[in-house]
């Protein structure tokens, strides 16, 4: 029994030590590339960048990657349905069409005004989703995904008129829409960093209660878990998470689908262990796309997005590939 | 002990159950019978506090189903499903060990006792040599009898299960009701096998649209008159076995 017995359960604090190892690495090399490069001992010659520029962009970038993965995996087992990802609520359409509209009306040279007009859109989307979605104090899982979807047509289908009626703003609005940390600074990171760290504990506390909604609602409260309750707290926290996320640095795709899935391949399926290692693996993967983004066509960018799916795509193939089985 | 009272269920304008009042005796097994679509299942998802029933109570142990926590519940019933699922891919084993969350806390691991509790139900359903076998390698008679495992590593004093034996072969028929037997729980159980039912059930509880027609010992409940009256068949004894005329 002891040989299945470290295989079960808990994450093994080893691994967690390793990945979080890794990910302080990351960061340091993170930091030092870019537009223009910055070794250790240059750190004060170039404490502007650093500081201002350079720091808050790879805090932002390791945030979102979390974020991104650890809302993903929770969404896959509330929906059972490994091909959610955390935008499928209608939170990355609702923000993007309230970033067009912030463009449109030449928000952009205020702090937060973008990101702010972003958010409110964010949450209001879900919000209105959550209301068709609910019947009494129940929330209709099926509903839910299938109103989330096709809220998020309407809205493209909004954004791409908006577009086409002020093509002068389009490519603004595009770039936007890509997801950039371009101009991430630390008050994005002071409005994310709070709300990142109550709700990855959220979900980190509920990973075994994930594990039975797995069975399905029914099957999770004979086993003992209050289905709605843990519905509506995993909900709640991880659509306040990606709304932030989203607002603050644009919809970055791929990463909160696939790190999840990637984890599990290599971990199993045990949420115990797949959330707090999606965790430190997506926070790794958005650094290591988005120090590529910069570096790769320096001095211009690539946006982040893309490039997730890029490095993400042949990685995640492969890994499929080598373990040959089905979700 | 489980007490129903006055159960009646609606969907809609629907009515599954209508004034349903039983008592089920500790330690006894009880069959649940009845046609397709009679309410069984809505029976026993109301004893197991799944389903909130239009007007009525079920109480197990004195209290009312619906004022224990889910934990707590989850302590006193478990419950096996008409049909058996898992998503994504938990071994056997993962999935028994599943029934051990009701005595763990959120962040808490399993213990040795865990997983011996799941290695003596797995041996019992004789499914410890599928242990690290996945959903999809697994037949359906299999699966179904992880899910007996699943429920038995509860440890509850009561088992509900929806037509658990559907999917097996005779020889693991006759496995798992004689495992029922050995068991002191509380045993209602959804079936369909009318002499399966007769050999291995003390109690039976015959439905008969939404109401209960019968309710007491089995051997006095099945007869070929209320065989008649329920499933519309002509039937006789021969041997204490039911024999299907046609």
């Amino acid at each position: 029994m002891q040989k299945r017995a470290h295989k079960t359960g808990r994450a093994n604090p080893w691994v967690i030590l390793g990945l979080t190892a890794l990910l302080a690495v990351t960061m340091a090399v993170s930091c030092m590339f870019g537009a223009v490069d910055i070794s250790m001992d240059d750190i004060a010659g170039r404490s502007q960048i650093f500081w201002q520029l350079r720091l808050p962009r790879v805090i932002m970038g390791a945030l979102v990657g979390a974020v991104l993965s650890v809302c993903g995996a929770a969404y896959q087992s509330i929906f059972r349905n490994p091909l959610t990802d955390p935008y499928v609520l209608g939170v990355s359409s609702g923000a993007s069409l309230g970033a067009a509209v912030a463009i449109l009306l030449g928000l952009e040279a205020y702090l937060w005004g973008v990101g702010g007009l972003a958010l409110a859109m964010a949450l209001m989307t879900v919000l209105v989703i959550y209301k068709i979605a609910s019947i009494g104090n129940r929330m209709h899982t099926t509903t839910l995904l299938l109103t989330g979807v096709c809220l998020t047509l309407l809205i493209s289908a909004v954004i791409s008129f908006l577009m086409v009626l002020n093509q002068e703003k389009m490519d603004s609005i595009i770039f936007w829409t890509m997801g950039s940390f371009g101009s991430s600074s630390w008050t994005d990171v002071w409005m994310l960093l709070p709300v990142a760290a109550v709700g990855i504990g959220v979900v980190l506390w509920y990973s075994r209660d994930l594990n039975l909604l797995l069975a399905g609602s029914e099957a999770a409260q004979s086993m003992g878990c209050e289905v709605e309750k843990v519905k509506r707290m995993l909900l709640l926290f991880t659509t306040l998470m990606v709304a932030f996320a989203v607002s603050s640095c644009g919809v970055i795709g791929f990463v909160g689908l696939i790190v999840p899935h990637a984890v599990r391949l290599v971990a199993g399926p045990d949420n115990r262990k797949v959330v707090p290692y999606a965790i430190l693996c997506g926070a790794i993967f958005v650094l290591v796309c988005d120090t590529l983004a910069r570096t790769v066509l320096r001095p211009s960018e690539l946006p982040v997005g893309s490039l997730t799916s890029m490095v993400g795509a042949p990685l995640f193939i492969y890994l499929l590939y080598k373990n040959k089985k089905g979700f | 002990m489980i007490e129903i009272k006055h159960i009646r269920v609606e969907f809609g304008k629907r009515r599954i159950l209508d004034g349903i009042d039983a008592t089920v005796a500790p330690g006894r097994i009880t069959a649940v019978m009845g046609p397709n679509g009679c309410g069984k299942t809505t029976l026993l998802r109301c004893i197991g506090g799944l389903l909130e029933p239009t007007a009525g109570s079920v109480a197990i142990d004195g209290q009312l189903v619906g004022s224990y926590t889910a934990r707590g519940l989850a302590q006193k019933v478990a419950f096996v499903r008409q049909q058996a699922q898992t998503d994504f891919e938990f071994s056997a084993f993962e999935t028994v060990l599943m029934g051990r969350n009701p005595y763990q806390h959120h962040l808490q691991n399993e213990s040795q006792k865990d997983w011996d509790i799941v290695e003596q139900c797995m041996k019992q359903t004789g499914t410890w040599h599928l242990r690290l076998a996945k959903p999809g390698e697994m037949s359906g008679g299999e699966m179904q009898r992880v899910m007996i495992a699943r429920a038995l590593a509860q440890q509850t004093p009561v088992l509900l299960m929806d037509e658990p034996v559907s999917n097996l072969d005779i020889a693991h028929q006759l496995e798992i009701m004689r495992l029922l037997r050995t068991t002191d729980k509380t045993v209602v159980i959804v079936i369909h096998d009318l002499n399966l039912a007769l050999q291995f059930c003390d109690d039976l509880m015959l439905i008969h649209n939404g109401k209960l027609l019968f309710h007491g010992p089995i051997a006095q409940g099945l007869t070929t008159g209320n065989i008649g009256t329920v499933y519309g068949v002509k039937s006789h004894m021969a041997e204490g076995r039911i024999i299907f005329d046609y």
